[in-house]
Parts: structure tokens; sequence; C-alpha cells
């Protein structure tokens, strides 16, 4: 990165030495990026961060897939065996159980959470309302610096004790006692855990914070509400989804560390506690969660398919009271994670119903993606491949969300297969694919360099045919019986075994030409223009140069007076 | 960005200070949300009591009601030692046949097997967790916690009904066995000084 630095740098002298005459001191080498309080680099520090991160989990998946390959257990007796020299079969159950956990707890806290609000919602909120940078640039420093500590108290907890003689913490991500209590895990490494959730959750709580101050507050003269760009809505709404349910998630992780350490017992029975009070608060917050991890990626997918198809949003308004919608929805449903815990038939139903009806704002945004993308002028680029990929494996994913959401049924697919592959559908290639969309259409902005346009979209077919293959067969395992998180299943469920992790190794190959294409785009150097994607780019961040100076808006932009997203398609052309 | 602030234009500077106020009001929210996530534990407590949900059998000081059902549903009982707790505990029946309306009473059999006393916490439940609300005790030795002398042998009795009511609850409809379930605890020194209030748990 340090030839990007040198070249933000001197463009940022070029750019501010009329308007910044006082400060040219800003930190260079390693304090500019310890000590950032700049909004670019600390959204390039978010971005590495979700690149490691989502590597590291990356792996613990392509192993756990190559253990799934066939029947038996295989692969981590192996592993086990060389990570703490046990290798027995308790030792290789336990590892895959914890692999699975840190799997899910670093995809989503070090991977898709940092990428979406921290990578793209620090570079591209502020640019795009015209603000000079975040509400609180300091604390934007603190937000980013809580992650890496954070992340480092999840990898010791793979490394000491959890449950009775094992290592690691392996009750899955959401951490339901009796497990995560000292019933099941009496060592550290749960506790490892609950305080990486903790450090992680202020982190994105700080930045919450900062992202409701920067968009109420610092938005240039003319932008108003709405005005404002989908990607900026989007990220709004998760930050009040992110301030209401993390406080949520911290209550019920300090409640697990008291009961494991100072003999309370919110969540003992023995001392009038109720784990079945866990549920209730982890789900309050798990389910805003899910919908955090995935409305930024509505906003990236909708800024790409208007640029892509040259036209104004379709039903801009439309779109963002859908977002709204969700998230109010997303806080009155939680309990249809626990249709099997025991509810009454009115309860259930309310559930049943609260959950469908989400399926209609979601209608909303996908009908008005490809509403937009109807009559436009399509250019099937990189980003624009990912963010069509993105609808289509969402909207696969949001069936099945339709399908499970039927107390009934889900009695019969609970902590099936037919889960994990609903929920990958919709954040493992949802979520995942709208950050690819994202990467590659602001990647020459951020660097100011090209990346190889033929590669990258090698890489989504790569992606989208390994994924699908991953993850469309675990339906048909689901509806067969087979249970999730699980290390060995009976022969009979072998052949979509199979299939799936051939799958992974293609998305695994695929994500290897991820880290090529960046590597290709920095040794080649080639100068991305101001606006590499035509006239279809209207907002403020394709007005500045790639990379955008240092600082951009000390003084407000100019924002055009009539109102684009009313504005018929050809009207809107040539405001970039 | 202190140092910056005389660069930036009048209208970043006055948002400047309406942005200290909107993080007070963040940090507010948080701590709001915080308070009320630690609400949710006493009120769970409550609205168990309240409704009988996740199973919480209902406490009553009479029959309330002379109607008598029109199905027959089995009781059954199971009783458990929670490990550390050395006694033996066990249900006299393992089940009985009731007719919601009927006060049935059934007695549960304890030895204390250590050479010290022992203070042990009942909690109990009833599976299906929807017929909780249906579930009326009006006497119960886990009302309060239960002290044994070394190797004294007690018999409890529980006396309870079945709301007729049940017969109308949809929930209900396909319930014909209900099991009430106890656990003994060992309770700690602390916690058998305890209030009768605090002890008395949804579960437990």
């Amino acid at each position: 990165m340090a030839s990007v630095s040198e070249f933000t740098h001197a463009e940022a002298h070029a750019h501010d030495g009329h308007e910044d005459h006082g400060d040219h001191g800003h930190p260079t080498g390693w304090r500019r990026y310890l000590l950032s309080t700049n909004h670019k680099d600390i959204g390039t520090l978010y971005l590495i961060f979700a690149i490691i991160g989502g590597l590291v989990g990356m792996v613990l998946s392509i192993l756990i897939r190559a253990e799934l390959m066939t029947p038996g257990i295989q692969v981590f007796p192996v592993l086990s065996g060389i990570l703490d020299g046990d290798g027995s079969v308790d030792a290789a159950k336990n590892l895959y159980n914890m692999f699975f956990t840190s799997h899910a707890v670093i995809m989503i806290f070090f991977m898709v959470m940092p990428a979406m609000m921290g990578g793209f919602g620090n570079w591209f909120v502020p640019i795009m309302i015209g603000a000079p940078d975040m509400a609180f640039p300091r604390m934007n420093n603190l937000s980013f610096w809580l992650l890496p500590a954070s992340f480092m108290l999840a990898i010791i907890s793979m490394f000491v004790e959890g449950a009775a003689g094992m290592k690691g913490f392996a009750g899955g991500w959401v951490l339901y006692p009796p497990f995560a209590s000292t019933v099941g895990t009496p060592g550290p490494a749960a506790d490892f855990v609950i305080l990486s959730m903790h450090i992680a959750g202020a982190s994105s709580i700080l930045g919450a914070i900062n992202f409701i101050a920067t968009i109420l507050n610092m938005r240039a003269p003319g932008m108003t509400m709405f005005r404002m760009p989908l990607f900026v809505w989007s990220v709004l709404v998760t930050a009040f989804l992110l301030l209401l349910s993390l406080p949520v998630l911290a209550g019920a992780l300090t409640m697990l560390l008291t009961d494991r350490n100072f003999h309370t017992t919110f969540f003992d029975p023995a001392g009038g506690g109720d784990p079945i009070l866990y549920q209730h608060i982890f789900w309050f917050f798990g389910h805003p969660e899910v919908y955090i991890l995935i409305i930024p990626g509505f906003g990236i997918v909708s800024q790409i398919v208007s640029t892509f198809a040259r036209k104004p949003i379709f039903g801009y308004a439309g779109m963002v009271y859908a977002m709204l919608a969700i998230a109010l929805l997303g806080f009155v449903v939680w309990a249809h994670h626990m249709f099997t815990t025991g509810m009454s038939l009115n309860a259930q139903r309310y559930y049943v119903l609260a959950t469908m009806v989400i399926a209609v704002p979601t209608g909303v945004k996908i009908f008005s993606w490809i509403a937009t993308m109807w009559g436009g002028s399509i250019s099937l680029r990189a980003p624009m491949l990912w963010a069509i990929g993105f609808i289509f494996v969402f909207t696969v994913g949001g069936v099945t969300g339709v399908v499970l959401a039927n107390a009934a049924v889900d009695r019969y697919l609970h902590d099936t297969y037919y889960v994990v592959a609903h929920f990958h559908y919709t954040m493992s290639l949802g979520a995942v694919f709208s950050i690819f969309a994202g990467f590659y259409y602001w990647f020459p902005k951020m660097s100011g360099y090209l990346y190889n346009e033929a590669k990258a979209k090698i890489h989504f077919w790569l992606t989208f045919v390994g994924i699908n293959l991953v993850f469309f067969p675990q339906h048909f395992l689901g509806f067969a019986g087979m249970p999730r998180r699980i290390v060995d299943y009976t022969n009979a469920y072998s052949l979509w075994n199979f299939v799936s992790s051939i799958g992974a190794f293609i998305a695994g190959i695929g994500t290897l030409l991820f880290l090529y294409i960046l590597y290709d785009a920095f040794k080649l150097k080639r100068q991305a223009p101001a606006n590499p994607w035509g006239p279809g780019a209207t907002t403020l961040e394709w007005t500045l140069s790639s990379p955008p100076p240092f600082h951009q808006f000390l003084t407000p932009p100019p924002i055009p007076e009539e109102d684009e997203h009313d504005a018929p398609a050809a009207a809107a052309v040539g405001h970039a | 960005m202190t140092t910056s602030l005389e660069r930036l234009s009048p209208v970043h500077r006055k948002s400047a200070l309406r942005n200290k106020l909107m993080g007070a009001g963040g940090a507010a929210v948080v701590v709001g949300m915080i308070a009320l996530t630690y609400a949710a534990a006493p009120f769970f407590i409550a609205f168990c009591r309240a409704t009988g949900y996740a199973g919480t059998p209902q406490r009553v000081e009479a029959a309330t009601t002379d109607a008598e059902g029109g199905r027959i549903l089995r009781v059954a009982f199971d009783a458990n030692v929670a490990p550390g707790l050395p006694w033996k505990f066990e249900a006299e029946t393992d089940a009985v046949h009731v007719r919601p309306g009927k006060t049935v009473t059934v007695f549960f059999r304890a030895e204390n097997l250590a050479d010290r006393e022992i203070t042990a916490h009942p909690t109990f439940n009833v599976t299906p967790a929807v017929s909780g609300a249906w579930f009326d005790k009006i006497q119960c030795f886990c009302f309060t916690n239960e002290t044994l002398k070394p190797h004294e042998k007690v018999e409890w009795p529980v006396v309870f009904f079945l709301n007729p009511e049940l017969e109308k609850d949809e929930s209900m409809a396909h319930v014909d066995a209900i099991t009430l379930s106890y656990t003994l605890f060992a309770a700690p020194p602390t916690r058998a000084s305890a209030s009768e209030a605090t002890r008395d748990g949804p579960a437990g």
C-alpha cells in the first residue's frame, strides 16, 4: 500500500494547496494509519482488515467443506493433531465445532461488517453527502483500532481451553447457554469470544453514532434527506439498527459473562434464571443483525444498478421506505428463530405473519432494481455483474426465507442444511456479492488504479458458479434431513456433500484470483480517470479525482437544484 | 480535526456543535438499550408467571372453579437431582390421569444421603411449554427451599389441578399428556437466606 499512500499524498497536496494554508503536516508512514483521523484512510484500513478477516474465515470454511466432502471423519483428526497434538476423534469433533463457530464470528464481525460499514461507509458516506470528513474523526480511529484487538481475542479463544479438555469455543456463534455457560464450557475460551464480541460491538456502536451524526448534520446545503444517494440511506438505516441492537447483545453477553464468572444466574435455572431468556435477548439483537449485514449491500447495489443502467433508481422514495420498513420489522420477528422452543399457536401465528410481511418491502426493492434496469442502457461491467448476481442470489435466499418463516415447515427444517443454505444465500452470496460489487465499483476511485476487467469478470463467474454449487445442493440435504453443525453424516448424503465441497474449492480459486487482481492492479498502476463509469455515475465521489484528495469539500460542493431522482433518465445524464 | 476546525466553512463549524449533541444522544440510546436489556430479566420472570410462558405452572391459593372438563389428560412426573447434591429424589407415582378441574394430590420422596444438613433449591416446569398457563398448583414443596437433616427421609405433597379452560385453547388441542418435572439444586448458603421472591424464579 506504500505506493498508494505516496500517490494520494501527492494528490492531496496538489488538490488542497489552495485551500489548505495552515496545515500541511498530516501524518505519514505508519503514523498516517495508526493515528489516522481521515475517513478515507480509516476506510482503507477497514477494507484491508475485512480482506484479512475474510481470508481467515474462508480458510476455515474450506477446511469444513474438505471434511464434509466424504462421509467419515478424515480431515479434522489430522488438523487437530497438527494444531494441538491431540488428534483423537473427540478432539477432531471439537475442532470442527470450533471451526464453524469461528467461521461465523469472523465472517460476521470481522469481514462483512468492517467491509460494508467501516470500509465503504467511511469512504463514501462523507463524500456522497458533500462533507469534509466524519463527524467524530478521532472516534472513527478508535472504532477501527478496537477491531484488531477484538480479532486478537477471537483468535486467542481458539487456542485456550473451552469444553473440558478441549481447545476453543465450540458452541456456535449464538453462544447459547448452558453450553456457553460454565456447564458446557468451563474453560476461558468462551470468555474470550464474549469479550471479543463485546469489543467488536463497542467498535460498531461508536461507528454507528458517528454515521448518524455525520449523515444528519453534515450534509452539504441542498443535500436534503430525500436527495441523498441510496447508499447513504442504507448506512443511516443500518447505523440505527446497530445503535438499537448491539447494546442488547452487549447486555446479553455481559449477563452471560457474569453468569460464568461472578455467580449471577440470569440464564441458570439453579438460581431462577432461564436459558430461553438468553435466546430471546440474543435474537432481539440477532435478527436486526442479519439486516445490518445486508442493508448496506442494498445501498451499494442500488448505486451500481443505477450507474450501469444509466438511469436514476426506479422508485427512490419506495426504496428508502422499504429499507426503513425492513429495519423496523427486523425488531419484531426475533422469535421465528425459536419456533421449536414451545410457543403457543397464537405466538407462532404472529411471528409467521410478521416474518412473511418482510417479503413485501424486500420485494419492493428487488422489483425496483429490475425496473431500474428495464429499458436502461445496461453495460455489463464487472460491478454490474456482481450486482445482478446479488439480485439473483438474494432473491433465492429470500424465497427460502419465506419457506422457513412457516412455523410448521420450520419444525421440520430447523437446524438442517436447508437453514444453512438459506442464510448463506442471503449472507455468503448476497452480502458478499454486494461487497465485491462495491469493491469493483469503487476500487478505481479508492486506489486511483484500474483493475483488469476481464479477470474481475472471471472472478465473478468462478465465485457465482462455485458458491451456487456449494449452497444450492444444501437445500436438498436439508430437505433430506441432514442436520447442521455435525462433523459426519451417513452415506445417504454423500453425493450432494461432494458437489458442495467441489463448489467451495472453485469459489476458493476465485478468491485467489481476487488477490491476484489486487496485486495486478497495484503493480501495473494504470491510472483511473475521475469517473471511469460514464454518465450513469452521478454521485459526488465521481466529481473528485481518483483517488480523491486527502481532504475534500472543505467548502461544501454545489448540489444541483433539480431533483435527479424524479427526473427522467435523459435529464440525469450529464451531472457527472 | 480539532486544529482544522478554523479551516472549516461556517456551515461545517456550526454542524460540529450539533454533532456533539448527536453523539450524546446516541450514547444515551446505548445506555438506555443496555438498561432495557437488563430490565428484560425480571420482566421475563414476571411474564412467565403471569402467562405460563416457557412451561411455568401457575400458583393459586385454592381451586378457582367448580367446573370440570370433558377430557382426561395424563400427567406424568419427573424428578431429577442436579450434580453436586447428594440426595435421592423420586415421584411416588409415574403418572396420573386427570380430569381438568379435579384437584389432585401426589407425593414425592426425598432422602438426604449425606452426613450433613443440606438445603436444596427446587426448580420446576411443565412440558409441553404451552400447558404452563393451565397447570395450577395449590401446594408444592417447590415454593420454598427445602432443608434435610443428615439421612432424613421425607414425603412432599404436591396439590394441583388442570384449569378446565385449557379445553378452549387451540394450542392444547393436541396435548393429551403433560409432564411435571422437578430438578433439585444444591442451594448456595447465600441463596438459602435470600427472600422467597428472589428464589421463586420462572422455572424454579
